[in-house]
């Protein structure tokens, strides 16, 4: 696949879109995009490549940003609620809030993945895990 | 099931990228790398809808790596669409790439 010019950066800067420490896998980005865009019907080739590196930053970003709301709990350990703080803290962010929140409620549909995810009004410390519901309470009146 | 994961980019990938912009003493939880897989897949559908949302008013079929980088910009993620291209030929990527190690040495100190 030869691509000149505007997208060489990527290309050349050791993210050859297929292999490298951290790439992310193109069928799958390209499958995700066209899943969840009925419109979508044709993309190009470097389309998939130019989100792949947008993604890779994104993640990196948000992972920052959950890490910062770690250490404000003086922990070591990131949890799911550190992302959702980071979520409700950052504008550009904000269309992941419905995400985040209905995870924190249950609504996520993912498979089971540790007894069930919470119900609404349910604290994580009843099911004897650690908590930091009431950070996220309280992130959210930043 | 299949079906769910093929939604979602592998957690394995995901879990490397978190993990290498964390100080090296760092635990990530394992619904912390589901709820980023989520996040991440949301990323991707919100960036191709406003870029293809472009295409269709602009009568194209196909959605290209400028139309992604247009809507990065339009939604508020202009880093992102700096570093997606090069006019350089690699040293913008590479800046970048160090900065975002310094940020991660700040938080460390």
């Amino acid at each position: 696949m030869r691509q000149a010019g505007t997208y060489s950066g990527i290309l050349s800067g050791g993210i050859s879109g297929r292999t490298g420490p951290h790439s992310l896998p193109l069928a799958r980005i390209k499958k995700i995009m066209k899943k969840s865009n009925d419109d979508v019907k044709m993309i190009s080739g470097e389309a998939p490549i130019v989100l792949s590196k947008a993604c890779e930053l994104f993640i990196e970003e948000l992972t920052k940003k959950s890490w910062m709301m770690t250490m404000q709990g003086k922990r070591r350990t990131l949890h799911k609620e550190d992302v959702a703080s980071a979520v409700i803290g950052t504008d550009i962010f904000d269309f992941l809030v419905n995400l985040v929140e209905n995870k924190q409620a249950g609504f996520d549909g993912r498979p089971s993945s540790s007894g069930g995810a919470l119900q609404s009004g349910e604290k994580a410390v009843d099911r004897g895990k650690r908590v930091t519901d009431w950070r996220w309470v309280l992130a959210r009146l930043y | 099931m299949a079906d769910e994961q093929d939604k979602l980019l592998p957690i394995a990938n995901v879990g490397r990228i978190m993990k290498h912009i964390l100080p090296p003493s760092a635990k990530i939880s394992k619904e912390a790398k589901e709820t980023m897989q989520e996040c991440a897949s949301e990323f991707i559908s919100f960036v191709t809808g406003e870029a293809s949302d472009k295409c269709h008013k602009e009568n194209r079929k196909t959605v290209n790596g400028d139309d992604i980088c247009w809507a990065l910009s339009a939604l508020g993620f202009d880093d992102y669409a700096e570093a997606t291209v090069s006019h350089d030929h690699g040293h913008v990527n590479r800046r970048l790439h160090h900065s975002r190690h310094e940020n991660v040495l700040e938080l460390v100190s």
